[in-house]
């Protein structure tokens, strides 16, 4: 309760998980402010994607508290994350391959509402991100824009009040990009808490308005974009260490 | 649209009712049972298809159900005297029980690891009707007392495929359905997406034990001779499994055709080369594994004939 009074939507406290040795995520601390749009960067092997396995569920942290709505969530299963409000999308599309789309978009349990409104919601969300003329392909036939979307629009079928975007932009051409980051802001004006891991610098410095920052499992920086893009330590996780900083070595 | 295409399909079953009840008085008792086992792989074919057809956990023991509902029934009957029809409500029971004391560890395994798992429980279970002699009466097998039934297991079975039928419909249809598929599809994401994977796949495995149990329970009162090689015979998963996937797994028109399809097929080859039947048995599967991989369904869906999906 007290994290939500601050505006903060989730609150990651000293979150770890190893794997055989390898510390891939090694205390990392997040507090994700409510109702805002917010980016997850670092570079690749960084600890991103371990981090969002750990928020919902997919893997279990080895300790940390991950507190949402005063719960600490950290150790739920996935469908026990889902069940309390925080839906994801996959950095390698997850949808089913030899179901419909319009198949793919039902499958989402916990929906509280009857089939027809189901249905409704289903069709109106694929107009959204117009796959309504492959509504009765299977999701395999897709291309990868198009299982992007389709796991974008999957992950809004039950109005979920956080959602966790891993690499939305990747294989969406640019027109399409566009539409998307609209419906993520319109997302944002219903009051919806939005975190994004992605590579593309462009979606996360125009559209993001908290920014965090990691390397080797642990968050280097956090703040608004201006300040990540001229931070040294930033700099030097994505580029290596100035050249000068060698010499004086 | 989904409501008229219920309705058709309903009626489509009841002609098939009707036609079930009219034509035992019509034939000899070979053609009775023919009909009576074909029915039995139907509901074989379509109980293996709910764990294995929409869950996407291929069960190579699925036999264990068919054996040890035809013991429950077996050992009553034989043993205490009870009358056959009450039985089936305890083969039920006891399909229930194993499954859900085998399903808690097995469905934790995927893809060969469960196929393995449950081929390894099935094969155990016979070596324990073999050896439990108090109860089983082993290897000698049960003999069970001769009460006219060509007609009475005909109509048994027939109830028992109309409900595991409309189950399977019902499955196929509805949002749990549309959840099974989702599990089948990508643990992982089904998980993510709300589904509570450890409880929907307990109750496919459960809903796939009891009608397994319950036909095995009939066969065993019409055959009247039951032992634990014929019982838990590894022949018997193959081919429910050969029907679904013939017919096309997953749907719930395929296990169906790929029953009547495979028994008439292998009743004409038998008859016509005894000593051969398996070999051009073997064939005939190898053909339809090279031409029609996703069953006889997959191959009008593939040609736009039918329509793609379950739930439109």
């Amino acid at each position: 309760m007290e994290a939500a009074a601050n505006g903060i939507a989730l609150d990651v406290q000293d979150l770890h998980k190893d794997f055989g040795g390898i510390k891939a995520v090694n205390g990392c601390h997040l507090q994700v402010p409510k109702g805002k749009i917010s980016g997850l960067i670092g570079p690749n092997g960084s600890g991103k994607t371990t981090t969002f396995n750990l928020l919902t569920g997919v893997i279990p942290p080895d300790s940390g508290k991950v507190i949402y709505n005063g719960e600490d969530i950290a150790g739920l299963k996935s469908y026990q994350v889902f069940q309390k409000g925080i839906t994801r999308t996959f950095q390698i599309t997850r949808i089913y391959r030899e179901m419909t789309v319009f198949e793919n978009m039902l499958s989402v349990a916990y929906l509280k509402i009857p089939m027809q409104q189901a249905r409704q919601r289903a069709d109106e969300l694929m107009e959204f991100v117009t796959l309504t003329r492959l509504r009765d392909e299977y999701g395999g036939n897709l291309s990868y824009g198009q299982q992007k979307l389709l796991e974008f629009a999957r992950a809004l079928m039950t109005d979920p009040d956080m959602i966790l975007l891993d690499e939305p932009a990747a294989g969406v051409n640019r027109t399409l990009l566009a539409s998307l980051l609209e419906r993520i802001h319109e997302l944002q004006e219903q009051g919806k808490t939005i975190l994004i891991v992605e590579h593309d610098m462009n979606v996360i410095m125009n559209h993001c308005e908290k920014i965090f920052v990691m390397d080797y499992g642990v968050n280097i920086a956090e703040g608004l974009p201006a300040d990540i893009q001229s931070n040294e330590q930033v700099v030097e996780a994505y580029f290596g260490r100035r050249k000068t900083s060698h010499a004086e070595a | 649209m989904e409501s008229r295409e219920t309705t058709r399909n309903l009626s489509y079953l009841g002609v098939l009712c009707v036609v079930l009840l009219i034509v035992p008085d019509q034939v000899n008792v070979y053609y009775r049972s023919f009909i009576m086992f074909t029915m039995m792989y139907v509901v074989l074919a379509l109980s293996w298809n709910i764990i294995s057809g929409y869950t996407g956990y291929l069960s190579f023991g699925h036999v264990l159900f068919y054996g040890v509902g035809s013991y429950a029934s077996a050992i009553l009957v034989a043993d205490y005297g009870w009358n056959w029809i009450p039985t089936l409500l305890v083969a039920a029971a006891v399909g229930i029980g194993v499954a859900i004391v085998l399903g808690y560890p097995v469905l934790r395994l995927k893809g060969p690891y469960f196929a393995i798992a449950t081929l390894g429980a099935a094969e155990s279970f016979r070596i324990l009707a073999t050896v439990w002699d108090d109860v089983t009466h082993g290897g000698e097998g049960i003999s069970l007392p001769n009460v006219e039934n060509s007609f009475s297991t005909y109509y048994a079975m027939m109830i028992l495929m109309i409900v595991t039928i409309l189950v399977s419909y019902w499955i196929a249809h509805s949002r749990f359905g549309v959840r099974l598929n989702a599990i089948r599809e990508d643990e992982v994401a089904a998980a993510a997406n709300g589904i509570n994977t450890t409880l929907y796949k307990m109750i496919a495995f459960v809903l796939s034990a009891v009608f397994c149990s319950m036909a095995g329970a009939i066969q065993a009162n019409k055959t009247l001779y039951i032992d634990p090689d014929t019982e838990f015979f590894i022949l018997v998963t193959i081919t429910m499994k050969l029907m679904a996937m013939l017919g096309g797994k997953g749907t719930v028109i395929g296990p169906i055709l790929g029953a009547v399809v495979l028994y008439s097929i292998q009743e004409v080859v038998w008859v016509a080369v005894p000593q051969a039947h398996l070999i051009a048995f073997g064939v005939f599967l190898i053909l339809v594994a090279r031409f029609m991989p996703r069953g006889i369904v997959g191959f009008f869906v593939d040609r736009g004939w039918a329509r793609k999906g379950m739930v439109h």
